[in-house]
């Protein structure tokens, strides 16, 4: 088949690639960018650990063609600490132990930003209905949901 | 009431935040994040019918594409159980790596192929020829598999190193006595007897099974793969490659979660194994969300309960008899039908009791552990049997339970009828008493809503898990932990285990049991991934909630080890006995220090005494050994769950939960209370969301592999978090490391039946079966109304 050239920033990155017109933006950050943090839960859009970034957007790595991203800024969880210094967010799971095995966080963290930059003052029926898309099997989402709403309150403090 | 004693810490029962930070980066690596240079994609077929003869896997097409493939003919005779926890006697064995005769269940692996591309491997794999010889009806239900005219899943099987023979799909049964039921049912007052039925789910760990495998030049491998236990995967391997286990080496590496799902060497492993050694590359295998499905589930039970009580609300006698159709594989129905007969056993004092387990084949994919292993199946039964006797006996709910109870000075069967001891930690009064108050049990009825669509009840229900499966003899079951604790010469600490973490916090709890003893600061231990079972010595497994109590276990014991060699040098350096030393925590240094008792002002630091050692080349503080707990303590739970049942949409809600644990000194306050929030979740999608059903005709899944079908809670199924009380009771457990014992499966044990009684509470019906989804509940109200309202069972 034959290969698309396309460019792009990933993570503050000029990148440029071969995709074919067929590949899905997670084999292209996973396996040939080799950007681990963005999982594979599913494959078809149904748990939310493959969320990312593109152009501000939060889309699924999964249901994203890779040449779709040409000329776009793509933004991973690998993306969002400054050098060793976390994102509030990050911190915040963190505090909370809102983290267990780890694998659902990545997307957690993504939509909960994403969640933050549309409505900062969220109601916790908001936050809730806003993060239905990421499966989580470790935490029972109380966590999660007390670290999204310490982190609305750090904010506006 | 209260047993714990004034136990002061310096580092266990306090946050810290350091740990996990590679999970929120994203640097965290889990087996399928690994890639080595030159590494091949693999990908498996997988058989679409259910129970079918293979004549031949032809794959030349395929390997003329230039994919590497393997298929029956390819993987060695060896018959084995993946699952090797259990002492070998005691261990069915009825696979290989690829079936060599016929496949038991859709989406049995038959063949693989590696390519350089996922694309390139699927391409090939499509040129497999495969010859189908005769094919039978899917058995996918128990009364399908236990009707006389079933076609045989299999005509015999392995037991140990004797060959057994299989009838009636019947894959094993246990039957237990104690006591005289019949002379206990003649005393008892009231009897009960009910059926329940709680439904197979699949685990939906959110990482889907996995393994990378790289081949040595000395012929041997180096693995990553999905596993709650490295050094089991490794004996499986070389008994089936007939490699040397020093020729194997299997790293220790971070879980996407797992619920139980990997007690057994996964699916993948081996078949990865084969592949790479075959093609003499690397080579990765990811299994899909859909291929996860048919790879694993927990074991669904049938359960009749039969229970006599006397009027003053003592217990009689108990006939407990269970079905269990475990599908194409039997991976460990022995052992559970024997847990299954624990939990029942353990819960309430029955005085006499009968036990009668059957486990059957079915084509279906293998059942397996999943977290509670089999608690919270029996616990549905039995919570709600004594629901329905108190309300029999006119008795308040929490009354008849705290009468009937087993706990301190009784004996717990904590892995089953042949591992027991006696139970010396008990918080079950205080969790009742203070779950009462934090719920407001007695203004219970003042809740309810007599005319209105929406209905609210309150259940209350107890379980427990065991910690770990040690009791004074060794049983059935392989229990130990092994462990290194070295001191570095800059002061800090290295523990070596290969324990896992399924992300509640195990290793959190290992590297602070190790700073406590040393008086290290926690940030100066690590117990961090890079090790593997050639750096490791022996843990059996990860699983039966042993990670505190054996594992952590085995931790102290060997940092105390390691505490005494480093006294012992201390003393020459102060030149005195050891036994006038003090060792403490410093925190304003940061440091553990040593001083001669009663002059503080003369310490030396940890680090200063190490590095003193390697000036002098005296050598390492270090040891290394294994342990084995010879209790097996329960850790119990009591919840309270409040329901809000919509009479109109079926639709059932919870406003409100407390929920208690006992797990003796808590190590991780907030991971422990993760477990208990994370398995209330799993609960009431037992209880009111998941199944995982098959077609009759297809023998296939009903969900297609789709989550959204198979349905799993979401953030809105839980309750507001300022509605959720978790507290814990105040126990020492005189065996546990520092007094701990375990959670993770306890957890999960009581949520449904919790939820169930409730609900019972709420409309007045007694569902025996689960899921209780809107279209069950809507049909359940209406054959209560056509009955006039009177309360009523479901089944
Ligand atoms: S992997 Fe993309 S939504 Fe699940
Ligand atoms: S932390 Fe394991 S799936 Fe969310």
């Amino acid at each position: 088949m034959r290969k698309i050239p396309i460019k792009f920033t990933i993570n503050g990155q000029q990148k440029e690639a071969l995709v074919q017109s067929n590949e899905l933006l997670i084999n292209l950050l996973r396996d040939e960018l080799y950007l681990t943090g963005t999982k594979y839960g599913c494959g078809i859009g149904e748990c939310g650990a493959c969320t990312v970034f593109v152009d501000d957007e939060l889309v699924l790595a999964c249901l994203t063609l890779a040449v779709t991203v040409d000329g776009k800024e793509i933004t991973t969880i690998e993306g969002l600490a400054k050098g060793k210094e976390l994102h509030p967010m990050q911190v915040s799971f963190l505090k909370n132990a809102a983290v267990q095995c780890g694998f659902c966080t990545p997307g957690m963290i993504m939509t909960a930003i994403s969640l933050m930059k549309e409505n900062p003052d969220p109601s916790e029926e908001e936050i809730r209905e806003y993060m239905r898309g990421n499966i989580c099997r470790c935490t029972g989402y109380t966590q999660i949901i007390k670290a999204i709403k310490e982190y609305a309150h750090n904010m506006k403090a | 009431m209260l047993e714990q004693k004034e136990h002061k810490f310096d580092i266990l029962g306090r946050d810290y935040d350091i740990k996990n930070i590679g999970k929120v980066t994203g640097e965290e690596k889990y087996s399928c994040d690994i890639n080595i240079p030159g590494q091949l994609h693999a990908v498996i077929l997988r058989s679409p019918y259910a129970h079918a003869e293979i004549k031949e896997v032809d794959y030349t097409e395929a390997e003329k594409m230039g994919a590497i493939c393997i298929g029956p003919q390819d993987v060695p005779d060896v018959i084995y159980n993946e699952r090797i926890v259990s002492i070998p006697a005691k261990t069915y064995r009825d696979r290989t790596v690829f079936p060599k005769d016929k496949v038991r269940h859709v989406g049995e692996a038959i063949a693989a192929c590696a390519a350089e591309t996922e694309g390139k491997a699927f391409e090939a794999l499509k040129k497999i020829k495969v010859i189908w010889g005769e094919k039978w009806e899917p058995l996918v239900t128990l009364d399908d598999a236990m009707s006389p005219d079933a076609p045989a899943i299999y005509d015999n099987v392995f037991l140990g190193e004797e060959r057994v023979k299989i009838s009636n799909n019947l894959a094993c049964d246990r039957n237990i006595d104690v006591g005289d039921i019949e002379e206990g049912f003649k005393e008892a007052d009231i009897i009960a007897d009910e059926t329940f039925d709680v439904q197979r789910v699949y685990h939906m760990q959110l990482e889907t099974k996995s393994a990378v495998c790289q081949p040595e030049a000395d012929g041997g491998i180096t693995l990553w793969t999905t596993t709650q236990g490295i050094h089991n995967v490794r004996i499986l391997l070389g008994q089936i490659f007939s490699i040397p286990l020093s020729r194997i080496n299997v790293k220790r590496i971070t879980l996407g979660g797992s619920f139980g799902s990997s007690i057994q060497m996964n699916s993948v492993t081996p078949i990865c194994v084969a592949l790479a050694l075959k093609a003499r590359k690397p080579v990765k295998l990811v299994t899909t969300r859909e291929e996860d499905m048919y790879d694993h589930s927990s074991y669904p039970l049938k359960t009749r309960l039969k229970v006599g009580v006397k009027k003053d609300g003592t217990l009689t006698a108990a006939h407990c008899q269970v079905w269990l159709e475990i599908g194409g594989h039997n991976i460990q129905a022995y052992p559970y039908l024997g847990c299954v007969a624990g939990w029942f056993a353990s819960l309430y004092r029955w005085k006499n009791l009968r036990y009668e387990g059957k486990a059957y084949y079915s084509n279906k994919g293998p059942a397996c552990a999943r977290r509670g292993y089999g608690s919270p199946q029996v616990n549905f039964p039995v919570e709600n049997m004594i629901d329905i006797l108190a309300e029999k006996l006119g008795m308040d709910p929490i009354e008849f339970r705290r009468k009937n109870y087993v706990g301190k000075g009784e004996e717990f069967w904590g892995q089953g009828p042949t591992v027991r001891s006696l139970i010396r930690s008990c918080g079950v009064e205080e969790m009742l008493d203070r779950g009462a108050e934090l719920i407001e049990w007695d203004k219970k009825s003042e809740l309810k809503n007599k005319n209105g669509k929406i209905k609210r009840g309150i259940g209350v229900a107890r379980g427990f898990h065991t910690s770990g499966t040690g009791g004074p003899k060794a049983g059935e079951v392989i229990d130990y932990s092994g462990a290194t604790v070295k001191i570095n010469e800059d002061g800090s600490v290295d523990v070596i285990t290969a324990l896992m973490d399924h992300g509640g916090g195990t290793w959190e709890a290992g590297a602070k049991v190790a700073a406590e003893v040393l008086k290290v600061p926690f940030e100066k231990v690590s117990i961090d991934n890079g090790v593997d079972t050639r750096t490791t010595v022996f843990d059996v497994n990860t699983h039966a909630t042993r990670g505190v109590y054996c594992g952590c276990g085995a931790i102290k014991y060997v940092a105390e080890k390691v505490k005494e060699m480093l006294l012992n040098y201390a003393a020459t350096l102060f030149e005195d006995r050891p036994e006038n030393l003090v060792l403490a925590l410093n925190e304003e240094l940061g440091q553990g220090i040593i001083y001669p008792i009663d002059l503080p002002e003369k310490y030396k630091t940890i680090a200063e005494i190490a590095d003193h050692a390697r000036i002098n080349s005296v050598g390492t503080f270090v040891y290394t050994s294994t342990l084995r707990q010879k209790n097996c303590p329960p850790c119990f739970i009591t919840y309270f769950t409040e329901v809000e049942v919509n009479t109109e949409t079926g639709e059932i809600s919870v406003p409100r939960v407390v929920m208690m644990g006992d797990s003796g000194t808590i190590i991780n306050p907030e991971l422990w209370k993760g477990q208990i929030l994370g398995a209330y979740a799993l609960g009431i999608g037992l209880g009111k969301l998941e199944d995982i059903p098959y077609n009759k005709e297809s023998g296939k899944l009903n969900c297609n592999g789709l989550i959204t079908d198979f349905k799993v809670p979401i953030t809105t199924d839980m309750p507001h978090t300022d509605n959720i009380t978790v507290e814990h009771a105040h126990t020492y457990e005189p065996t546990g490391p520092f007094g701990a014992k375990g959670i993770g499966e306890a957890a999960l044990s009581a949520v449904a039946s919790s939820f169930g009684n409730a609900v019972y509470d709420a409309v007045g019906i007694r569902f025996h079966k689960l899921p209780i989804t809107p279209e069950v509940m809507l049909k359940a109200l209406q054959d209560k109304n056509r009955i006039g309202g009177k309360n009523k069972d479901a089944h």
